[in-house]
Protein backbone atom coordinates (compact mmCIF):
# COMPACT_ATOMS: atom_id res chain seq x y z
CA UNK A 1 0.00 0.00 0.00
CA UNK A 2 2.79 2.34 0.97
CA UNK A 3 4.65 1.48 -2.27
CA UNK A 4 1.47 2.13 -4.32
CA UNK A 5 1.06 5.54 -2.70
CA UNK A 6 4.64 6.41 -3.53
CA UNK A 7 4.27 5.53 -7.22
CA UNK A 8 1.11 7.64 -7.46
CA UNK A 9 3.00 10.47 -5.85
CA UNK A 10 5.82 10.13 -8.40
CA UNK A 11 3.38 10.21 -11.30
CA UNK A 12 1.82 13.39 -9.89
CA UNK A 13 5.27 14.96 -9.45
CA UNK A 14 6.44 14.01 -12.97
CA UNK A 15 3.23 15.24 -14.59
CA UNK A 16 3.68 18.62 -12.94
CA UNK A 17 7.19 19.06 -14.32
CA UNK A 18 7.71 20.85 -17.63
CA UNK A 19 9.93 18.13 -19.06
CA UNK A 20 7.07 15.60 -18.82
CA UNK A 21 4.51 17.75 -20.54
CA UNK A 22 3.30 16.94 -24.07
CA UNK A 23 3.50 20.65 -24.92
CA UNK A 24 6.21 21.47 -27.49
CA UNK A 25 9.25 23.24 -26.07
CA UNK A 26 8.60 26.94 -26.69
CA UNK A 27 12.33 27.73 -26.59
CA UNK A 28 13.09 25.39 -29.54
CA UNK A 29 12.61 25.72 -33.29
CA UNK A 30 9.20 24.24 -34.19
CA UNK A 31 8.68 21.13 -36.30
CA UNK A 32 8.36 21.63 -40.02
CA UNK A 33 10.05 20.88 -43.30
CA UNK A 34 12.61 23.63 -42.64
CA UNK A 35 13.34 22.78 -39.00
CA UNK A 36 16.69 21.12 -39.70
CA UNK A 37 17.79 23.75 -42.18
CA UNK A 38 16.82 26.48 -39.69
CA UNK A 39 18.93 24.71 -37.06
CA UNK A 40 21.95 24.69 -39.36
CA UNK A 41 21.45 28.28 -40.49
CA UNK A 42 20.62 29.84 -37.11
CA UNK A 43 21.73 27.76 -34.16
CA UNK A 44 25.29 27.10 -35.31
CA UNK A 45 26.08 30.59 -34.02
CA UNK A 46 23.32 31.33 -31.49
CA UNK A 47 20.59 29.48 -29.68
CA UNK A 48 17.01 29.07 -30.88
CA UNK A 49 15.50 31.37 -28.25
CA UNK A 50 16.92 34.38 -30.10
CA UNK A 51 14.80 33.31 -33.08
CA UNK A 52 11.63 32.21 -31.30
CA UNK A 53 11.28 35.41 -29.22
CA UNK A 54 10.88 37.49 -32.42
CA UNK A 55 7.44 38.51 -33.75
CA UNK A 56 7.98 39.84 -37.26
CA UNK A 57 6.21 40.18 -40.56
CA UNK A 58 7.57 38.60 -43.73
CA UNK A 59 9.40 41.74 -44.89
CA UNK A 60 11.24 41.97 -41.55
CA UNK A 61 12.08 38.25 -41.53
CA UNK A 62 13.46 38.62 -45.05
CA UNK A 63 15.81 41.36 -43.88
CA UNK A 64 16.94 39.28 -40.90
CA UNK A 65 17.63 36.16 -42.98
CA UNK A 66 19.58 38.13 -45.59
CA UNK A 67 21.61 39.89 -42.85
CA UNK A 68 22.46 36.59 -41.17
CA UNK A 69 23.52 35.00 -44.48
CA UNK A 70 25.86 37.97 -44.98
CA UNK A 71 27.22 37.29 -41.48
CA UNK A 72 27.97 33.68 -42.30
CA UNK A 73 24.78 31.65 -41.74
CA UNK A 74 24.96 28.40 -43.71
CA UNK A 75 21.97 28.37 -46.06
CA UNK A 76 21.63 27.24 -49.67
CA UNK A 77 20.28 30.04 -51.85
CA UNK A 78 17.54 27.63 -52.97
CA UNK A 79 16.33 27.33 -49.33
CA UNK A 80 16.16 31.07 -48.62
CA UNK A 81 12.49 31.61 -49.50
CA UNK A 82 11.38 28.48 -47.64
CA UNK A 83 13.28 29.54 -44.52
CA UNK A 84 11.69 33.01 -44.63
CA UNK A 85 8.28 31.37 -45.01
CA UNK A 86 8.97 28.98 -42.08
CA UNK A 87 10.03 31.86 -39.81
CA UNK A 88 7.28 34.26 -40.82
CA UNK A 89 4.52 31.66 -40.51
CA UNK A 90 5.76 30.40 -37.11
CA UNK A 91 6.69 33.78 -35.60
CA UNK A 92 4.32 36.45 -36.98
CA UNK A 93 3.58 39.73 -35.14
CA UNK A 94 0.14 38.50 -33.98
CA UNK A 95 1.50 35.40 -32.20
CA UNK A 96 1.29 35.58 -28.37
CA UNK A 97 4.52 36.93 -26.82
CA UNK A 98 7.35 34.56 -25.98
CA UNK A 99 7.64 33.90 -22.24
CA UNK A 100 11.28 33.84 -21.18
CA UNK A 101 12.43 31.38 -18.48
CA UNK A 102 14.28 32.43 -15.33
CA UNK A 103 17.83 31.30 -14.58
CA UNK A 104 18.60 29.21 -11.50
CA UNK A 105 18.88 30.67 -8.06
CA UNK A 106 22.42 31.28 -6.86
CA UNK A 107 23.79 32.22 -3.49
CA UNK A 108 25.29 35.65 -3.17
CA UNK B 1 20.69 18.87 -10.07
CA UNK B 2 21.54 17.01 -13.25
CA UNK B 3 24.72 18.40 -14.72
CA UNK B 4 23.65 18.96 -18.31
CA UNK B 5 20.76 21.17 -17.24
CA UNK B 6 23.23 23.34 -15.46
CA UNK B 7 25.58 24.07 -18.32
CA UNK B 8 26.15 27.73 -18.77
CA UNK B 9 27.34 27.86 -22.35
CA UNK B 10 28.24 31.36 -23.33
CA UNK B 11 31.78 31.19 -24.60
CA UNK B 12 32.78 29.49 -27.82
CA UNK B 13 35.15 27.07 -26.09
CA UNK B 14 32.49 26.00 -23.62
CA UNK B 15 30.02 25.56 -26.45
CA UNK B 16 32.32 23.33 -28.48
CA UNK B 17 33.32 21.34 -25.42
CA UNK B 18 29.74 20.70 -24.39
CA UNK B 19 28.03 20.51 -27.78
CA UNK B 20 27.94 16.71 -27.81
CA UNK B 21 26.66 16.57 -24.25
CA UNK B 22 23.96 19.09 -25.05
CA UNK B 23 22.76 16.97 -27.96
CA UNK B 24 22.69 13.89 -25.72
CA UNK B 25 20.71 15.77 -23.09
CA UNK B 26 18.19 16.98 -25.66
CA UNK B 27 17.54 13.37 -26.66
CA UNK B 28 16.75 12.29 -23.10
CA UNK B 29 13.09 12.07 -22.20
CA UNK B 30 11.72 14.64 -19.81
CA UNK B 31 10.95 11.85 -17.36
CA UNK B 32 14.63 11.20 -16.81
CA UNK B 33 15.34 14.89 -16.50
CA UNK B 34 12.65 15.07 -13.85
CA UNK B 35 14.03 12.11 -11.94
CA UNK B 36 16.48 14.29 -10.04
CA UNK B 37 13.51 15.07 -7.81
CA UNK B 38 14.25 18.81 -7.86
CA UNK B 39 11.31 21.16 -8.05
CA UNK B 40 10.62 22.20 -11.66
CA UNK B 41 12.12 25.68 -11.44
CA UNK B 42 15.41 24.25 -10.20
CA UNK B 43 15.88 22.68 -13.63
CA UNK B 44 16.62 26.20 -14.77
CA UNK B 45 19.84 27.15 -16.51
CA UNK B 46 22.67 27.95 -14.11
CA UNK B 47 24.54 31.13 -15.00
CA UNK B 48 27.60 31.60 -12.85
CA UNK B 49 27.29 34.64 -10.61
CA UNK B 50 23.71 35.37 -11.64
CA UNK B 51 20.54 34.83 -9.65
CA UNK B 52 17.01 34.17 -11.01
CA UNK B 53 17.39 36.45 -14.01
CA UNK B 54 15.05 36.53 -17.02
CA UNK B 55 16.88 34.52 -19.70
CA UNK B 56 16.49 36.16 -23.08
CA UNK B 57 19.35 34.02 -24.44
CA UNK B 58 22.18 31.89 -23.06
CA UNK B 59 24.27 31.66 -26.21
CA UNK B 60 24.93 34.61 -26.48
CA UNK B 61 24.26 35.57 -22.90
CA UNK B 62 21.47 38.11 -22.54
CA UNK B 63 19.93 38.34 -19.08
CA UNK B 64 17.26 40.77 -17.97
CA UNK B 65 16.76 41.94 -14.40
CA UNK B 66 13.28 41.13 -13.06
CA UNK B 67 11.86 44.58 -12.14
CA UNK B 68 11.37 43.63 -8.48
CA UNK B 69 15.18 43.53 -8.12
CA UNK B 70 15.39 47.32 -8.67
CA UNK B 71 14.54 47.90 -5.03
CA UNK B 72 17.95 49.24 -4.03
CA UNK B 73 19.96 52.20 -5.29
CA UNK B 74 22.92 49.94 -6.12
CA UNK B 75 22.00 46.79 -8.04
CA UNK B 76 23.85 43.71 -6.74
CA UNK B 77 26.02 42.10 -9.45
CA UNK B 78 24.01 38.82 -9.39
CA UNK B 79 20.96 40.88 -10.41
CA UNK B 80 22.67 43.16 -12.94
CA UNK B 81 21.50 42.67 -16.54
CA UNK B 82 23.91 41.22 -19.12
CA UNK B 83 23.93 42.15 -22.78
CA UNK B 84 26.40 40.26 -24.96
CA UNK B 85 26.42 40.60 -28.73
CA UNK B 86 28.69 37.59 -29.20
CA UNK B 87 30.63 34.93 -27.31
CA UNK B 88 32.38 36.05 -24.16
CA UNK B 89 36.15 35.61 -24.49
CA UNK B 90 36.83 32.04 -23.33
CA UNK B 91 39.65 32.85 -20.98
CA UNK B 92 41.19 36.15 -20.13
CA UNK B 93 44.08 35.88 -17.71
CA UNK B 94 44.60 38.96 -15.58
CA UNK B 95 48.40 38.60 -15.75
CA UNK B 96 48.55 38.33 -19.53
CA UNK B 97 45.87 40.87 -20.39
CA UNK B 98 46.92 44.20 -21.92
CA UNK B 99 45.17 47.15 -23.48
CA UNK B 100 46.85 49.19 -26.21
CA UNK B 101 46.46 52.92 -26.71
CA UNK B 102 47.26 54.01 -30.25
CA UNK B 103 46.15 56.11 -33.22
CA UNK B 104 46.36 59.91 -33.08
CA UNK B 105 48.68 59.97 -30.04
CA UNK B 106 52.27 61.09 -29.40
CA UNK B 107 53.21 57.91 -27.52
CA UNK B 108 51.66 54.50 -28.04
CA UNK B 109 51.00 52.71 -24.75
CA UNK B 110 50.51 49.11 -23.74
CA UNK B 111 48.99 48.89 -20.27
CA UNK B 112 48.66 45.87 -18.02
CA UNK B 113 46.11 45.52 -15.24
CA UNK B 114 48.87 46.46 -12.78
CA UNK B 115 49.52 49.61 -14.83
CA UNK B 116 45.83 50.56 -14.69
CA UNK B 117 45.84 50.10 -10.92
CA UNK B 118 48.72 52.61 -10.61
CA UNK B 119 46.67 55.44 -12.13
CA UNK B 120 44.63 57.58 -9.74
CA UNK B 121 41.45 55.62 -9.05
CA UNK B 122 37.98 57.13 -9.40
CA UNK B 123 34.49 55.84 -8.62
CA UNK B 124 31.37 56.60 -10.62
CA UNK B 125 27.89 55.37 -9.73
CA UNK B 126 26.25 54.87 -13.10
CA UNK B 127 22.91 53.64 -14.32
CA UNK B 128 23.61 51.54 -17.41
CA UNK B 129 20.70 50.83 -19.70
CA UNK B 130 20.78 48.82 -22.90
CA UNK B 131 19.62 50.98 -25.82
CA UNK B 132 17.14 48.20 -26.64
CA UNK B 133 15.50 48.08 -23.20
CA UNK B 134 11.71 48.06 -23.75
CA UNK B 135 12.02 46.94 -27.38
CA UNK B 136 9.32 44.31 -26.75
CA UNK B 137 6.75 47.12 -26.25
CA UNK B 138 7.35 48.77 -29.63
CA UNK B 139 4.46 48.59 -32.05
CA UNK B 140 4.84 47.45 -34.77
CA UNK B 141 7.31 44.88 -33.44
CA UNK B 142 10.99 45.21 -34.36
CA UNK B 143 13.78 42.62 -34.47
CA UNK B 144 16.32 42.22 -31.69
CA UNK B 145 16.48 40.87 -28.16
CA UNK B 146 12.95 41.36 -26.83
CA UNK B 147 13.86 43.21 -23.64
CA UNK B 148 10.94 44.34 -21.52
CA UNK B 149 11.72 46.58 -18.50
CA UNK B 150 14.88 45.24 -16.88
CA UNK B 151 17.85 45.79 -19.23
CA UNK B 152 18.97 48.46 -16.77
CA UNK B 153 20.87 48.59 -13.49
CA UNK B 154 23.00 50.83 -11.32
CA UNK B 155 26.47 50.02 -10.03
CA UNK B 156 29.51 51.73 -8.57
CA UNK B 157 32.34 51.41 -11.09
CA UNK B 158 35.98 52.11 -10.29
CA UNK B 159 39.15 52.52 -12.28
CA UNK B 160 41.37 55.17 -13.86
CA UNK B 161 39.92 58.04 -15.84
CA UNK B 162 40.24 57.51 -19.57
CA UNK B 163 41.33 61.18 -19.67
CA UNK B 164 44.41 60.38 -17.53
CA UNK B 165 45.37 57.47 -19.80
CA UNK B 166 44.91 59.62 -22.91
CA UNK B 167 46.94 62.41 -21.32
CA UNK B 168 49.85 60.01 -20.79
CA UNK B 169 49.62 58.98 -24.45
CA UNK B 170 49.33 62.61 -25.56
CA UNK B 171 46.40 63.11 -27.92
CA UNK B 172 47.33 64.94 -31.13
CA UNK B 173 45.16 67.84 -32.29
CA UNK B 174 43.90 65.53 -35.04
CA UNK B 175 42.32 63.21 -32.43
CA UNK B 176 38.55 63.70 -32.48
CA UNK B 177 37.07 60.33 -31.49
CA UNK B 178 38.14 57.43 -29.29
CA UNK B 179 37.49 53.89 -30.42
CA UNK B 180 37.12 50.86 -28.15
CA UNK B 181 37.56 47.25 -29.24
CA UNK B 182 36.32 44.37 -27.11
CA UNK B 183 37.64 40.81 -27.01
CA UNK B 184 34.17 39.43 -27.83
CA UNK B 185 34.64 36.24 -29.89
CA UNK B 186 32.97 36.64 -33.23
CA UNK B 187 30.91 33.88 -34.88
CA UNK B 188 30.80 33.57 -38.67
CA UNK B 189 31.55 36.81 -40.52
CA UNK B 190 30.04 39.03 -37.83
CA UNK B 191 32.09 42.24 -37.57
CA UNK B 192 34.15 42.71 -34.38
CA UNK B 193 32.67 44.69 -31.50
CA UNK B 194 34.13 48.15 -32.05
CA UNK B 195 32.47 51.48 -31.28
CA UNK B 196 33.71 55.04 -30.78
CA UNK B 197 32.82 58.07 -28.68
CA UNK B 198 33.70 61.73 -29.32
CA UNK B 199 36.91 63.04 -27.69
CA UNK B 200 34.88 65.42 -25.47
CA UNK B 201 33.09 62.50 -23.82
CA UNK B 202 36.26 60.38 -23.74
CA UNK B 203 38.11 63.07 -21.77
CA UNK B 204 35.16 63.89 -19.48
CA UNK B 205 36.06 63.30 -15.82
CA UNK B 206 33.27 60.69 -15.51
CA UNK B 207 34.56 58.38 -18.26
CA UNK B 208 36.61 55.49 -16.85
CA UNK B 209 38.46 52.37 -17.81
CA UNK B 210 36.69 50.41 -15.09
CA UNK B 211 38.21 47.38 -13.41
CA UNK B 212 35.79 47.17 -10.49
CA UNK B 213 32.02 46.99 -10.06
CA UNK B 214 30.44 47.34 -6.61
CA UNK B 215 33.87 47.17 -4.93
CA UNK B 216 34.89 43.84 -6.48
CA UNK B 217 36.78 42.96 -9.66
CA UNK B 218 34.54 42.82 -12.71
CA UNK B 219 33.16 39.34 -13.27
CA UNK B 220 33.61 37.85 -16.78
CA UNK B 221 30.00 38.61 -17.81
CA UNK B 222 30.63 42.31 -17.14
CA UNK B 223 33.92 42.58 -19.00
CA UNK B 224 36.76 41.29 -16.81
CA UNK B 225 39.41 42.54 -16.45
CA UNK B 226 38.55 46.03 -17.76
CA UNK B 227 35.79 47.80 -19.63
CA UNK B 228 35.05 51.28 -20.80
CA UNK B 229 32.56 53.10 -18.59
CA UNK B 230 30.86 55.90 -20.49
CA UNK B 231 28.39 57.20 -17.90
CA UNK B 232 24.91 58.33 -18.88
CA UNK B 233 25.23 56.81 -22.34
CA UNK B 234 23.66 53.71 -23.85
CA UNK B 235 25.18 50.49 -22.53
CA UNK B 236 26.98 49.57 -25.75
CA UNK B 237 29.21 52.66 -25.40
CA UNK B 238 30.78 50.95 -22.36
CA UNK B 239 32.73 48.32 -24.29
CA UNK B 240 33.51 45.18 -22.26
CA UNK B 241 36.71 43.05 -22.31
CA UNK B 242 38.58 46.11 -23.53
CA UNK B 243 41.69 45.28 -25.57
CA UNK B 244 42.27 48.37 -27.71
CA UNK B 245 41.80 52.11 -27.29
CA UNK B 246 42.51 54.02 -30.47
CA UNK B 247 42.28 57.76 -31.05
CA UNK B 248 40.78 58.50 -34.46
CA UNK B 249 40.46 61.62 -36.57
CA UNK B 250 36.83 60.75 -37.33
CA UNK B 251 33.96 58.72 -35.97
CA UNK B 252 34.33 54.96 -36.37
CA UNK B 253 31.87 53.67 -38.98
CA UNK B 254 31.84 49.89 -38.52
CA UNK B 255 28.70 47.80 -38.01
CA UNK B 256 28.07 48.67 -34.36
CA UNK B 257 28.15 52.41 -35.20
CA UNK B 258 26.54 52.19 -38.64
CA UNK B 259 23.93 50.84 -39.25
CA UNK B 260 23.84 49.66 -35.60
CA UNK B 261 22.87 51.87 -32.65
CA UNK B 262 21.49 54.78 -34.66
CA UNK B 263 18.32 56.80 -34.18
CA UNK B 264 16.20 58.67 -36.76
CA UNK B 265 16.93 62.43 -37.00
CA UNK B 266 13.20 63.19 -37.27
CA UNK B 267 10.16 61.43 -35.78
CA UNK B 268 9.03 58.61 -38.05
CA UNK B 269 5.63 57.02 -38.55
CA UNK B 270 5.46 53.62 -36.78
CA UNK B 271 6.59 50.94 -39.21
CA UNK B 272 8.13 53.37 -41.72
CA UNK B 273 11.54 52.74 -43.28
CA UNK B 274 14.30 55.22 -42.40
CA UNK B 275 17.13 56.11 -44.79
CA UNK B 276 20.58 55.53 -43.21
CA UNK B 277 21.60 59.16 -43.93
CA UNK B 278 18.62 60.35 -41.83
CA UNK B 279 20.02 58.78 -38.65
CA UNK B 280 22.64 59.62 -36.02
CA UNK B 281 24.56 57.50 -33.50
CA UNK B 282 22.90 57.04 -30.12
CA UNK B 283 24.67 58.75 -27.22
CA UNK B 284 23.04 59.64 -23.89
CA UNK B 285 20.00 57.90 -22.45
CA UNK B 286 16.68 59.68 -22.26
CA UNK B 287 14.30 60.33 -19.35
CA UNK B 288 12.58 57.26 -17.94
CA UNK B 289 11.01 55.75 -14.82
CA UNK B 290 10.01 52.27 -13.77
CA UNK B 291 7.52 51.07 -11.18
CA UNK B 292 9.19 48.40 -9.02
CA UNK B 293 6.41 47.62 -6.51
CA UNK B 294 3.63 46.69 -6.75
CA UNK B 295 4.45 44.34 -9.61
CA UNK B 296 2.45 43.79 -12.77
CA UNK B 297 -0.68 41.74 -12.11
CA UNK B 298 -0.17 41.76 -8.34
CA UNK B 299 -3.11 41.32 -5.96
CA UNK B 300 -2.66 43.54 -2.93
CA UNK B 301 -4.65 43.41 0.27
CA UNK B 302 -4.08 46.72 2.05
CA UNK B 303 -5.80 49.95 3.04
CA UNK B 304 -2.70 51.89 2.07
CA UNK B 305 0.26 50.90 -0.03
CA UNK B 306 3.66 52.26 -0.85
CA UNK B 307 4.42 52.52 -4.58
CA UNK B 308 8.17 52.33 -5.22
CA UNK B 309 10.25 52.85 -8.31
CA UNK B 310 13.38 54.20 -9.97
CA UNK B 311 13.92 57.05 -12.46
CA UNK B 312 16.93 58.02 -14.56
CA UNK B 313 17.83 60.49 -17.29
CA UNK B 314 21.30 59.69 -18.69
CA UNK B 315 23.43 62.84 -18.38
CA UNK B 316 20.53 64.92 -16.99
CA UNK B 317 19.09 64.99 -13.46
CA UNK B 318 15.69 63.70 -12.47
CA UNK B 319 13.73 66.66 -11.10
CA UNK B 320 10.31 65.08 -10.61
CA UNK B 321 8.43 61.80 -10.76
CA UNK B 322 4.63 61.92 -10.90
CA UNK B 323 2.43 58.96 -10.09
CA UNK B 324 -1.11 58.31 -11.25
CA UNK B 325 -3.36 55.69 -9.69
CA UNK B 326 -6.37 56.38 -11.93
CA UNK B 327 -4.94 55.46 -15.32
CA UNK B 328 -3.44 58.90 -16.02
CA UNK B 329 -6.32 61.28 -15.20
CA UNK B 330 -4.71 62.81 -12.12
CA UNK B 331 -1.04 62.87 -11.05
CA UNK B 332 0.72 63.34 -7.70
CA UNK B 333 4.43 63.97 -7.12
CA UNK B 334 6.39 61.07 -5.64
CA UNK B 335 9.03 61.57 -2.94
CA UNK B 336 12.55 61.24 -4.39
CA UNK B 337 15.12 59.16 -2.49
CA UNK B 338 18.12 60.77 -0.83
CA UNK B 339 20.78 58.74 -2.63
CA UNK B 340 21.96 60.50 -5.72
CA UNK B 341 24.93 60.77 -8.03
CA UNK B 342 25.22 62.55 -11.34
CA UNK B 343 24.72 59.52 -13.57
CA UNK B 344 22.68 57.32 -11.24
CA UNK B 345 18.98 56.67 -10.99
CA UNK B 346 16.87 58.07 -8.14
CA UNK B 347 14.66 55.86 -6.06
CA UNK B 348 11.16 57.26 -5.54
CA UNK B 349 8.11 56.33 -3.49
CA UNK B 350 4.49 57.36 -3.18
CA UNK B 351 2.05 56.40 -0.45
CA UNK B 352 -1.45 55.74 -1.72
CA UNK B 353 -4.78 54.92 -0.09
CA UNK B 354 -7.03 53.17 -2.62
CA UNK B 355 -10.59 54.56 -2.32
CA UNK B 356 -12.25 51.19 -2.91
CA UNK B 357 -11.39 47.61 -3.76
CA UNK B 358 -10.92 47.02 -7.46
CA UNK B 359 -8.60 47.00 -10.46
CA UNK B 360 -6.17 49.90 -10.88
CA UNK B 361 -3.59 51.06 -13.40
CA UNK B 362 -0.59 52.63 -11.64
CA UNK B 363 1.54 54.92 -13.80
CA UNK B 364 4.83 56.78 -13.33
CA UNK B 365 6.16 59.73 -15.34
CA UNK B 366 9.64 61.23 -14.85
CA UNK B 367 10.79 64.77 -15.73
CA UNK B 368 14.43 65.86 -16.00
CA UNK B 369 16.65 68.94 -15.75
CA UNK B 370 16.70 69.31 -19.56
CA UNK B 371 12.91 69.78 -19.56
CA UNK B 372 12.25 66.34 -20.96
CA UNK B 373 9.16 64.45 -19.76
CA UNK B 374 8.38 60.78 -20.30
CA UNK B 375 5.88 60.59 -23.17
CA UNK B 376 2.67 58.58 -23.28
CA UNK B 377 3.95 56.80 -26.39
CA UNK B 378 7.65 56.26 -27.08
CA UNK B 379 9.14 57.41 -30.39
CA UNK B 380 8.98 54.37 -32.67
CA UNK B 381 12.16 53.57 -34.60
CA UNK B 382 13.20 50.58 -36.74
CA UNK B 383 15.48 49.02 -34.10
CA UNK B 384 13.32 49.84 -31.09
CA UNK B 385 15.90 51.93 -29.22
CA UNK B 386 15.37 54.24 -26.22
CA UNK B 387 11.84 53.09 -25.39
CA UNK B 388 10.69 55.39 -22.60
CA UNK B 389 6.90 55.54 -22.52
CA UNK B 390 5.22 56.30 -19.16
CA UNK B 391 5.47 53.10 -17.11
CA UNK B 392 2.30 51.21 -16.15
CA UNK B 393 1.36 48.29 -13.95
CA UNK B 394 -2.10 46.80 -13.57
CA UNK B 395 -2.96 45.63 -10.07
CA UNK B 396 -5.93 44.46 -8.06
CA UNK B 397 -6.50 45.93 -4.61
CA UNK B 398 -8.67 44.69 -1.78
CA UNK B 399 -9.03 47.08 1.09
Amino acid sequence: MLRYKFSVLWIVIFAALPGFSAEPDSTALPAGAMQNKARTACTTCHEASIVVQQRLNKAAWTKEVDKMVKWGATLNASDRDALIEYLSSNFPPEKAPYVAPRSARSKH
Amino acid sequence: MIEWNGLAVNSRRQFLKHASMTVAAAALPGLLRAASGEPAHENATVVKGKDRMIVRSVRFLDLEMPPEYASSWITPVPHFFVRNHMFEPASVKAREWKVSVSGEVENRLTLTLADLNKFEQHSVVNTIECAGNGRAFQSPKVPGIQWQRGAVGTARFRGPRLADILQRAGVKSSGKHVMFRGLDEVPGNVPPFIRSIPIEKATDRGTLVATHMNNASLIPHHGFPARALVPGWIGSASCKWLTEIKVLDKEFDGNFMKPGYRFPNQPVAPGAAVAPEDTHPLTALNVKSMIVTPGEGQHVKARALEIHGVAWAGEADIVKVDVSTDGGTTWSPAALGNEQSRYAWRLWSHRWQPPTSGDYVIMSRASDSQGRVQPETAAWNPSGYLYNAIDKVKIHVEI
